[in-house]
């Protein structure tokens, strides 16, 4: 035991200065920035956007619930009641035509309220109100559920998986490419060893990549809430709990993908044709029989995600689809289907690798 | 365990195309030359002995190894593939001591062994330049050091002698030498057959993936009935000779030299025509010398394989 651990060690380190300073893989590590930068430029246009200023001496900064408060065909004198005296108003007259083609007179009227992270118009016809422009911030609430579904359609199904198919698939397949994998055949270790080095280190180097990645992301996302709402975030609602599960789940996507993906160098010379199966496989889980969506990996990734995303009525049946977590796992049982996964992807690999043969000649 | 590397019916087919077929070998130690043209197996075999193919038929043993032990059976085996890539970014130490520390020695070992391979290819100087900026024969070198550096009991090299230059050529034939001395096999393809003549103990010939023969050169000389054997006689009676010579059934042609102080001898029988020459010898006839002339590899090659001389240089 103690010799295939030194060996995977000496396989590990050949591997990762080849992972992690290919210059094939420059692309990873792009695929890993993208949405790091969409979550800096939502935080610098955060940080930056001017809430409205009142430029009149009445108007004062409404709560949220009072803006909660606010409902449909609401009258003037029923929104100064709940709002108080707007900070500043226009009025204008329309002049238009009924659905009879009788010239009718409309009295518009804005009124503009502003909040702490946002500002609200109401606009009213003829003193009710028909419609609402808000302005502003995202909230803390908003922001999770952006984040988780960037986190989960984006990330995690896209880019993570993406960037696996180009580490896992080259630990041998580019090895192929390179005539260079006789000089791993020709050592004197089990195929059964090499294929776990390899993959070890494919999943370091993934789990390194991506993690950093997640962690920059919510950095980028947390970073323009005040202190209070992050205290209350970390104290009150379970914030590192939430940080250690999209770690978590990230790494454990890496060993998911990673050993689809490596078992698909094995069996594979063309990428694209397993990457598509795959992609189309992790997409159409949620329309699967029950038997099989267990064997896919976002099955057991959704259950581990820490924020749902909300469904507002009116999405349409595909997307709710998509979104929801019909059959719900416990986060234990998660885990280890996951790895059990992974583990007989990896075992049926292993039976591959034994009579795996040199044939450069055809690559 | 067996000291042999045998080969059992076997065969390799890549797909439609044959590789090899039908070989029944037992290569015993000392150095073993697999000759033949393009194509006609001898990596294939090499390829097949280290596991890098798998036979189609049969199966390969080596000390009594099958290429499903790998973590056994490299221990004794050094393949010097014709495979000129190395794994992207090392340098030539680093290339030879990966090599040993995947095998699971610990670091002072693999350091030790790897600067005595390297020593013996005589590169230390250039051992931690990048193995990507190393000349055709340096790298060549290279790879052998990473072949021996482990002290294998077999050492398997395809095409050895390629692009190295002449110094570089000798010390390698003497390390096989050493190797061979030393109770190792040494299995060598070599398409330079003089070379192969001199340091081969056996010779395996191959063509169109059968091997069409085996064994001590000089025997498998012998084997070749179809061609009479040419032996080359100096001595002082030539024309003499010459007349008792035509007296045997089995003496096809005889010439004289154009010195005439010898006789070129074609015979369909050789050990008929030394019993011969030694009744001769105690009839009073001086002999200065009776040589063979054919029983080299390059006349072995030229009557089994012929016309297809391509790899012949």
């Amino acid at each position: 035991m103690s010799l295939w651990l030194t060996q995977i060690g000496a396989v590990i380190r050949l591997e990762l200065k080849k992972t992690f300073f290919a210059r094939r893989g420059l692309w990873i590590y792009l695929l890993a920035l993208a949405p790091v930068a969409l979550f800096t430029v939502q935080a610098i246009v955060e940080r930056d956007f001017k809430v409205f200023q009142p430029d009149s001496p009445t108007g004062h900064p409404i709560s949220q619930q009072q803006m909660e408060g606010i409902a449909d065909d609401m009258t003037r004198d029923q929104l100064i009641a709940l709002l108080g005296q707007p900070a500043s108003s226009h009025t204008k007259t329309i002049k238009t035509f009924d659905d009879d083609g009788k010239p009718i007179v409309i009295q518009q009227e804005d009124l503009r309220y502003y909040g702490p992270r946002n500002s609200i118009i109401l606009e009213l016809q003829n003193g009710v109100l028909k419609g609402r422009i808000y302005r502003g911030r995202f909230t803390f609430e908003q922001n999770s559920y952006i984040f988780a579904g960037v986190f989960q359609f984006l990330f995690i199904r896209l880019l993570v998986f993406f960037g696996c198919l180009g580490i896992f698939m080259n630990l041998f397949r580019g090895e192929m490419l390179d005539k260079s994998l006789h000089y791993y055949l020709l050592s004197p270790l089990r195929r059964e060893v090499l294929l776990a080095g390899k993959f070890i280190a494919g999943l370091i180097a993934a789990s390194v990549i991506f993690t950093t990645s997640t962690a920059l992301q919510l950095f980028a996302t947390l970073s323009v809430f005040d202190p209070n709402t992050m205290s209350r975030f970390f104290n009150q609602e379970h914030g590192y709990s939430q940080i250690a599960a999209y770690l978590g789940v990230t790494i454990l996507a890496c060993v998911g993908y990673g050993s689809v993906f490596l078992a698909a160098g094995l069996l594979f010379r063309n990428p694209i044709i397993p990457a598509a199966a795959v992609l189309i496989w992790e997409w159409a889980n949620p329309l699967l029989p029950a038997l099989l969506k267990k064997f896919s990996v976002i099955y057991y990734l959704k259950s581990l995600c820490p924020v749902q995303i909300p469904t507002p009525p009116g999405m349409p049946a595909l997307f709710k689809l998509l979104v929801t977590n019909g059959d719900p796992i416990s986060a234990y049982l998660a885990v280890l289907g996951l790895l059990a996964l992974a583990v007989v992807v990896l075992w049926a690999s292993s039976l591959k690798v034994r009579r795996l043969e040199i044939n450069y000649t055809t690559e | 365990m067996s000291d042999q590397i045998i080969f059992e019916n076997v065969s390799k087919f890549y797909g439609d195309v044959l590789g090899v077929n039908r070989v029944n070998l037992s290569i015993p130690p000392g150095i073993t030359s697999l000759v033949g043209p393009n194509g006609s197996g001898k990596t294939t075999l090499m390829n097949l002995l280290t596991g890098l193919i798998r036979p189609s038929r049969g199966t390969v043993t080596t000390l009594g190894l099958t290429a499903d032990q790998p973590e056994k059976l490299f221990k004794l085996v050094g393949y010097c593939s014709q495979f000129d890539s190395f794994p992207k970014g090392l340098t030539g130490y680093e290339f030879v001591n990966s090599y040993l520390r995947l095998s699971g020695r610990d670091a002072a070992e693999c350091d030790e062994l790897a600067w005595q391979a390297i020593d013996r290819v005589g590169l230390r100087d250039a051992a931690m330049r990048k193995a990507a900026g190393y000349s055709k024969g340096m790298r060549q070198r290279m790879r052998l050091a990473q072949s021996i550096a482990h002290n294998p009991r077999v050492l398997i090299l395809d095409e050895p002698l390629n692009g190295l230059d002449p110094l570089v050529r000798s010390e390698t034939i003497a390390l096989c030498r050493s190797f061979s001395k030393e109770g190792c096999h040494v299995i060598l393809s070599s398409h330079v057959l003089h070379e192969v003549d001199i340091i081969s103990d056996q010779v395996i010939l191959m063509n169109g993936g059968y091997v069409v023969a085996e064994g001590n050169i000089k025997g498998v000389r012998s084997e070749i009935r179809e061609q009479p054997m040419q032996i080359v006689i100096r001595c002082d009676k030539p024309n003499t000779l010459a007349s008792r010579f035509f007296e045997e059934d089995h003496i096809v042609e005889v010439r004289m030299h154009h010195d005439k102080k010898g006789l070129l001898i074609k015979t369909s029988d050789p050990d008929r025509f030394f019993t011969l020459m030694n009744h001769v010898a105690l009839n009073g006839h001086k002999l200065e010398s009776v040589a063979p002339i054919d029983d080299d590899v390059n006349s072995v090659y030229e009557y089994l394989i012929g016309g297809e001389d391509e790899s012949k240089s």
